[in-house]
Formats: structure tokens, C-alpha cells, sequence
């Protein structure tokens, strides 16, 4: 007999996996990575990483990797979302599940769109610039890495669908959050000693900018005891969010 | 002594703190019975089904529900319990995708959910609309593939609140007799809804809530003998009637459409006779005359005004 959390899993896999949702999830990334990557290269030719020239597109590869947790629990949020609103929240609470089983469900199925995500830019990214990450190992702790982080921002967007009402409102906070946590990144830019200390301080107190140094480093094979503290950090975030949801999601209204 | 499969004893819910709902209602409900919740819009019917569904927490009172109390198990009472929403609820997919992902949430074995999802498909006449996606179909359809999805799981226990809005009268018998057969195989059925002559074709019991309180319960024989002592005479004629000269002469609750006269009274025994005088002295020609009994409509309207 399947856990009740994994055939909630199995569900919301099978009717949120439409041509709409891995346009969202694939397309975006690659956009960033085709256009940006590419077209800033005649500006960027190169960038200085770990002692190595590499071309900026491959700079970047990591950074689109990490935006899977992102983009995939923003799908997760509005999976809470459009159950509340179309009435299977109340009637699967009524179903043989315990209500935590409906939270995890909707874990799970964004730690599956985003490591699925991240495989998926890996190959695109490998198309566009040759980039390999050689390492099984260091694969294997990209994919942890991308899990805790999928927890974090799951999290994050099932709390702001508990509180917000309509989807329209739902989008334009998510499209908000994704441009702020983006830019203010390490996705798109190193954060080194030359960046202004203001935007400095941003950057260090957004989790994404962890998450992209950590799968960073990870893909170039440079790993250092600093990435101890960028997986500690989240780590303890996921947690932090995944309690915070918890709570918020027992005041979610049917 | 017959099994106990609802217990409510003097449940009291509030969502204010102040006003409460659903105000000391105590109903018991027996293995393979059919019981009826009816009550107008606000009298407490879905705070109770919520309740007794575990969806709401008990604020006083108690309630079992097969067997276990509700704040105690309610898991375990989910796992063996059915429930069909008032309002819709459907998945982004086709009617069998709908059905077929129900089926998976509740464990239903491979080989068992493909012949239940044709008896269901056949029984709610959604067969032909098995490729249509949920969101394109009609409210009425809609509300057939929700109470169709219900009987693919195993329960002993089934809630219908208001199952058959938006059905048309074919299609509302046809749920209404499967309802009926299943609870003959004992399943346990608790319906809500608005309609009297539904609750008066299925019900075994019936109870009428009224701002939070039950407030009359019993086979729908025993509600209409003991609240039903009104009768209307219909008169079909052929002629005029002047109102007035009939209001004066009759000052019971009279009604006059057209060529159709009635009159709603306790003493139908008393009126018929000079109703009949009445009428063939003002050379009115009687083409038609019944009695009837009263319904449970009518006892609906006097025990909640």
C-alpha cells in the first residue's frame, strides 16, 4: 500500500504536469541562459572563477540550476492555491489522508519538478556551452542541495497561498519575489569585494544567493569549507519556512 | 439493538464565540439507514455535516461517528467515510482522469477501480462525456461525475449534502435509486437538501433544523400526521369566479388562478360540501375536484415559520 503522502504526490503530479507548468518550469531558465548567457558574452567574454577563465553562459549555468527550487515551489504554492479554489482542498481533507500528508505531497512533487528541472538545464547547458560537471559525487550533492532548497521555497510560496486571495495577486507577489531573490543573487553576478556594500548585505541575506554558490562550486569540483556554511544556512531556512508553513497552512481557510 | 453509526449528543458549535450555529442537536443514526438533514439556507445542516466529516472541531458536545470519536480518530474515521461537498470540487482533468485519480488516492485496486469506474460512468450518464475535461462540463454534470466519484471507494458511512442540484428529474431518480440500492446493501447515508419531495422518496427518517436546533424528527408518515393537518381542495371550473364574493363566504386561505380554485384549510369535511352549493348557485360548472393530503412541504413551512 502506497503512503498516503506519496499518492497525494502521485495526483498532483499527474494533473499539474501540463504543457503550461514545464514551459514555466524549463523555458524560463533556458531563456536566461540562451539570452543572457549568450548575449552578454560580447560584453562579458570571461569570467575569473577559481583561477579559471570560463565564459560567462557557463557562469551562469549554475545560477539556472538553482532557480529550479525556486520556480518549482512557486508551482507548488499554486497547486494549494487552485485546490482551495476549485474545492478539492476541503475534499481531500476529508479524504483517508492526515493533513500534513497534503502538505508533504506537495513537497515532494516540487523536489521532483526541480531536480527534474535542474537535469533538464544541465543538458541544455552542456548544448550550449559544453559544460560537463564531472563528478557522480558532486551531482549527488547538487541534487541534496536542490532538495533542502525546494523545501525552503515550497515553504515560502505555500504560506503566501494561504494569505493571498486571488491568483492574479498570487502571481504578481511570486513574479516580485523571483525578480528580487534573482537579481540580488549570486546567479548573475559574483558578490565580491567590489560589489556596493549595500546590495552587498542584500545578496548575503537572500537564501538563493547560497543556494547558487553552493551548486556553484559544486558543478566546478571546488568544494570548499565555506560550502558547509552555504548548505548550513539552507538547511536551517528550510526548516525555519517548512515550520512557518506548517503553521500557516493549519489557518488555511476552505 | 441496531448499529450505531452517527452519534450526535448535544453538539453546540460556534464560530464567533458568541452565536452558535448549531445548537444542542442530538441525533442517532443506525447501520443501513437513510437519514435526512433538511433545514433552509443557514439552519446549521453544513457546520454539521463539517463536524461530524472532522473537518470542524468539536466546540461542545459529543460525536461519534462509526463507532470513534471524532476528535479522537479522525483519520481513522476519513479512511472509512465518503463524502459528497455542497460546493464543486473537481480536479483539472477529464471525467475519467477525475474518476481514475480518486481511485489511486483511495488505494482502490487496479483491476477493481476499472469496473467501477464503468459502473459509474454508466449508472451517472457520463459515459459519453468520459474525454471531457471537469472544468468544461455543465453544473449539472459537474455535480454527476462529484457524486459519481464517490461511490469508486469503498465506505460504510456516505454524506450527501445536497447531491442533486442542477440535476434533471431523470437523472436525479436514477441517483436517488442507486443511493436507495446502495443503502440497501448497508451503507449508512446521511443527506442533506432542499428539496422535500427528494427527502420523502429516499429518507428513512428526517430531521428539520431551524436556526441551529432540530426541531422535529421521524419518518416522513409520522412528521406529516403529527405536523401535516392541513389539506387543500383543488377545484378545476369552468365559468367566472368573483373573488371577492368567494373570500367572503369562505375566510380560509383561498386561491384562485384562472379556472382553478384552492382552498388550503384543517376542515376540508366541513367546506367541501358548501363550496359545492356555493358554486352551483352561481352557475359555476364543476369540472373537476380532489383533495389532498398534506405534504411534507407543507410541514417543512409550518415547523420552520
Amino acid at each position: 500500500m502506497m503512503p498516503p503522502s506519496l499518492r497525494l504526490t502521485a495526483r498532483n503530479l499527474i494533473i499539474n504536469t501540463d504543457p503550461g507548468t514545464l514551459l514555466f518550469l524549463i523555458g524560463l531558465p533556458s531563456f536566461y541562459l540562451i539570452v543572457l548567457g549568450l548575449m552578454f558574452q560580447a560584453l562579458i567574454p570571461n569570467v575569473v572563477f577559481d583561477g579559471r577563465s570560463i565564459s560567462y553562459a557557463q557562469f551562469l549555468s549554475p545560477g539556472v540550476v538553482a532557480m529550479q527550487p525556486f520556480i518549482a515551489g512557486s508551482i507548488g504554492g499554486s497547486m494549494l492555491w487552485s485546490d482551495r479554489r476549485w474545492g478539492m482542498f476541503e475534499q481531500l481533507l476529508v479524504g483517508p489522508f492526515h493533513r500534513i500528508d497534503y502538505l508533504l505531497g506537495i513537497i515532494y512533487v516540487s523536489m521532483i519538478f526541480s531536480v527534474g528541472g535542474a537535469l533538464l538545464m544541465f543538458l541544455v547547458s552542456y548544448l550550449l556551452t559544453g559544460f560537463v560537471v564531472h563528478y557522480l559525487v558532486n551531482i549527488l550533492l547538487i541534487i541534496v542541495v536542490l532538495l533542502v532548497s525546494s523545501i525552503l521555497f515550497t515553504s515560502l510560496f505555500l504560506v503566501l497561498s494561504v494569505f493571498i486571495r486571488t491568483i492574479q495577486t498570487y502571481n504578481t507577489v511570486t513574479m516580485f519575489i523571483f525578480f528580487i531573490l534573482d537579481f540580488a543573487s549570486s546567479a548573475f553576478y559574483p558578490i565580491n569585494g567590489r560589489t556596493p556594500l549595500g546590495l552587498r548585505i542584500v545578496s548575503y541575506a537572500n537564501p538563493l544567493t547560497y543556494i547558487v554558490n553552493s551548486v556553484r562550486d559544486m558543478m566546478f569540483a571546488r568544494l570548499t569549507g565555506s560550502d558547509l556554511v552555504y548548505v548550513g544556512v539552507v538547511v536551517i531556512l528550510s526548516a525555519l519556512f517548512f515550520v512557518f508553513a506548517a503553521l500557516s497552512y493549519r489557518k488555511a481557510k476552505i | 439493538m441496531p448499529e450505531k453509526v452517527i452519534e450526535v449528543e448535544h453538539l453546540r458549535q460556534t464560530y464567533d464565540g458568541r452565536t452558535f450555529v448549531v445548537d444542542d442537536v442530538s441525533f442517532n443514526v443506525a447501520k443501513g439507514e437513510i437519514y435526512g438533514l433538511l433545514g433552509k439556507n443557514g439552519a446549521g445542516k453544513t457546520t454539521t455535516i463539517r463536524t461530524m466529516t472532522t473537518i470542524l472541531p468539536v466546540h461542545y458536545g459529543k460525536v461519534r461517528i462509526l463507532g470513534m470519536d471524532v476528535s479522537e480518530n479522525a483519520e481513522k474515521i476519513r479512511r472509512r467515510i465518503g463524502v459528497v461537498l455542497q460546493n464543486e470540487s473537481f480536479d483539472f482533468a477529464s471525467v475519467e482522469r477525475n474518476l481514475k485519480v480518486y481511485g489511486m488516492l483511495w488505494d482502490v485496486p487496479r483491476e477493481v477501480l476499472k469496473a467501477r469506474i464503468e459502473e459509474v460512468l454508466e449508472v451517472f450518464d457520463l459515459g459519453p462525456l468520459r474525454k471531457v475535461r471537469a472544468m468544461e462540463l455543465s453544473g449539472g454534470q459537474k455535480k454527476r461525475l462529484q457524486v459519481a466519484r464517490e461511490f469508486i471507494h469503498d465506505m460504510d458511512l456516505l454524506f450527501l449534502d445536497e447531491p442533486t442540484v442542477g440535476l434533471d428529474p431523470i437523472m436525479r431518480r436514477s441517483v436517488l435509486n442507486y443511493i436507495r440500492d446502495k443503502a440497501r446493501r448497508g451503507l449508512t447515508v446521511l443527506y442533506t437538501t432542499q428539496i422535500m419531495e427528494e427527502a420523502d422518496y429516499l429518507c428513512d427518517r428526517i430531521a428539520i433544523m431551524n436556526r441551529g436546533k432540530i426541531v422535529a424528527e421521524g419518518t416522513s408518515s409520522d412528521l406529516k400526521a403529527k405536523y401535516g393537518d392541513l389539506k387543500t381542495i383543488h377545484v378545476v371550473v369552468s365559468g367566472d369566479i368573483d373573488y371577492e364574493s368567494l373570500k367572503s363566504k369562505f375566510p380560509e386561505d383561498v386561491i384562485v388562478d384562472n379556472e382553478e380554485i384552492r382552498i388550503v384549510s384543517k376542515n376540508v369535511e366541513d367546506i367541501l360540501p358548501d363550496l359545492i352549493i356555493y358554486l352551483k348557485t352561481k352557475d359555476i360548472r364543476i369540472e373537476r375536484i380532489s383533495v389532498e393530503e398534506s405534504s411534507l412541504d407543507d410541514v417543512f413551512l409550518k415547523v420552520v415559520s
